[in-house]
């Protein structure tokens, strides 16, 4: 579904933040990406969403490569990625129903989209999405009024309602509590497995990864050191992605 | 041994004992300053109290021919009080339509280019820096006498204020949602009205009704210069000596202020 080649990012100042970066992940796979602060994760999927322009390499979306892309044709492209981050970055003073609703902004432009109106065709789907999250109940709430772990399932609502066949997660359970967090997880690899996304979540809690991921990808200095099913994983490995630079 | 250390001390002491001289010694000057600026300010505007010692007689005068106000006239200032307060709402409309355009170009994280930025900024700051007095005259000059050129120049002037306020607060905005909503695929038109106007809205409208108080007021004084309203009421019946009406007048402004600033501050807390 999403296939990286020689993906490298060289900022203009000439630090390597990624190198050469190959990665394969096909549909409904949950793939965990683990590495220490500054490694280039967050880079990684800021290149992926074409945020900044990777230096080198291609990004390959199904049949089109991202980085050979501009303007209306990347938007376009990109449509089928979606992403979530740390903070849920819902509009805090619209419903739960409007924050999700606005997921497929990106297919329905017309004169009312534009004007602030929602797609119409699109309110039950944005319905079932919030089903599928748990949160169905909340439709009519503000956003603004949700604890973090309901408004980052919003966020994950929101996502689905783009229809993307690849999810991008940054740190997406970093400032919810053990019990959220957990259930987060289990949702995105339930999303993984029962709607065929690809899901690349980066985490900082590398218990979760073995509890969740079926793939682990670890990287160190923007350098994939290890790419490994979650049965093969070595707390070896696990642990030299921590450690400073030898010397 | 001892006594090096003695004088050691000594030697410090003198020096905290100096700077603490000169420091005295500077805010002396700085207080005489002070004193000294107020002062040309009195001098200046040749300041005489003994005319207003003098002078309290003709007041008095004044003030016994303007009572009781002659409420008889209250049926004629209906109208220039509806025109005064409608000057106001058209100028802060046109301001608004205006300014926000204006703002999005002067927003540091949204505005599409430096150039844009810098343009917006300058207009922005023009429209503030000449009085809403002048660009009543201008307009004056240009569209004739009457309450229009009035609206235009509160609208004009209103720029100032509600473009940089705008602008403000949409870079103290929560950028996350902007982003969230870029990546989504949605056009800029889009995620300027499902994500900047619903994060913003309240404070725009707060901002609005602020300068609404304020454009009512500045309306009244506006007539003063021919663009109609309570304002040019009050001038004519002072020119011609009618002070049982100018009282009248002035209680009605007094009315109209007033209920103004309660209801804007009224709305504003609901706002909020």
């Amino acid at each position: 579904m999403l296939r990286l080649r020689g993906l490298s990012l060289r900022y203009p100042n000439g630090k390597l933040a990624l190198s050469d970066f190959d990665l394969t992940i096909a549909a409904g796979e949950f793939v965990v990406v683990l590495g220490g602060n500054g490694s280039g994760k967050t880079t990684l999927l800021r290149c992926i969403t074409r945020t900044v322009k990777p230096s080198a390499g291609e990004i390959r979306l199904g049949e089109v490569d991202l980085c050979a892309l501009e303007g209306e044709k990347l938007r376009r492209a990109r449509l089928a990625l979606a992403m979530i981050w740390q903070h849920p970055s819902l509009v805090r003073r619209r419903s739960v129903l409007t924050n999700v609703a606005t997921g497929a902004l990106g297919r329905n432009f017309t004169l009312r989209t534009a004007l602030g109106g929602l797609p119409g065709a699109e309110l039950d789907a944005a319905r079932s999405y919030l089903a599928e999250v748990g949160l169905a109940n909340l439709a009519e709430q503000r956003a603004g009024t949700l604890s973090g772990g309901q408004a980052q399932r919003v966020a994950i609502a929101r996502a689905l309602a783009q229809r993307p066949k690849v999810l991008l997660a940054d740190e997406p359970v970093a400032s919810l509590d053990p019990e959220a967090a957990e259930d987060i997880m289990r949702l995105l690899q339930r999303l993984a497995r029962a709607e065929r996304i690809a899901v690349i979540c980066v985490l900082h809690q590398v218990e979760l990864a073995y509890a969740y991921a079926d793939r682990v990808i670890g990287i160190k200095d923007g350098r994939m050191v290890f790419d490994l099913p979650r049965g093969q994983i070595s707390r070896e490995a696990v642990h030299q992605l921590y450690l400073p630079e030898a010397a | 041994m001892s006594l090096d250390v003695a004088s050691n001390r000594v030697h410090g002491a003198g020096a905290q004992a100096w700077r603490r001289a000169l420091n005295n010694a500077v805010r002396c000057v700085l207080a005489l300053l002070g004193v000294a600026i107020l002062i040309q300010a009195f001098i200046v505007v040749q300041a005489r109290p003994q005319d207003l010692v003098t002078g309290i007689h003709g007041m008095a005068d004044l003030i016994r021919r303007a009572m009781p106000p002659d409420f008889s006239q209250l049926p004629s200032t209906f109208w220039p009080t509806v025109q005064t307060v409608d000057i106001a709402l058209f100028g802060t409309l046109v301001g608004i339509v205006i300014a926000l355009p204006l703002a999005l170009l002067a927003a540091a994280n949204i505005t599409p280019s430096r150039f844009a930025y810098y343009a917006a900024r300058g207009i922005i700051g023009f429209t503030r820096a000449v009085p809403d007095l002048v660009w009543a005259l201008l307009f004056v000059t240009a569209v004739g006498l009457g309450p229009f050129p009035g609206g235009l120049a509160l609208g004009v002037h209103s720029v100032g204020m509600l473009g940089r306020l705008f602008a403000e607060t949409m870079e103290q905005m929560d950028m996350a949602p902007i982003h969230a909503l870029e990546l989504t695929g949605a056009r800029r038109i889009q995620v300027f009205s499902h994500g900047i106007i619903p994060s913003i809205l309240p404070s725009l409208l707060g901002i609005t009704l602020y300068r609404l108080d304020e454009n009512i007021r500045s309306s009244l004084v506006l007539g003063f210069v021919g663009a109609g309203g309570i304002g040019f009421q009050l001038l004519t019946a002072m020119n011609l000596f009618q002070y049982q009406e100018v009282s009248l007048l002035l209680i009605i402004i007094f009315v109209i202020v007033l209920g103004a600033e309660r209801i804007s501050a009224g709305l504003r807390e609901r706002l909020s």
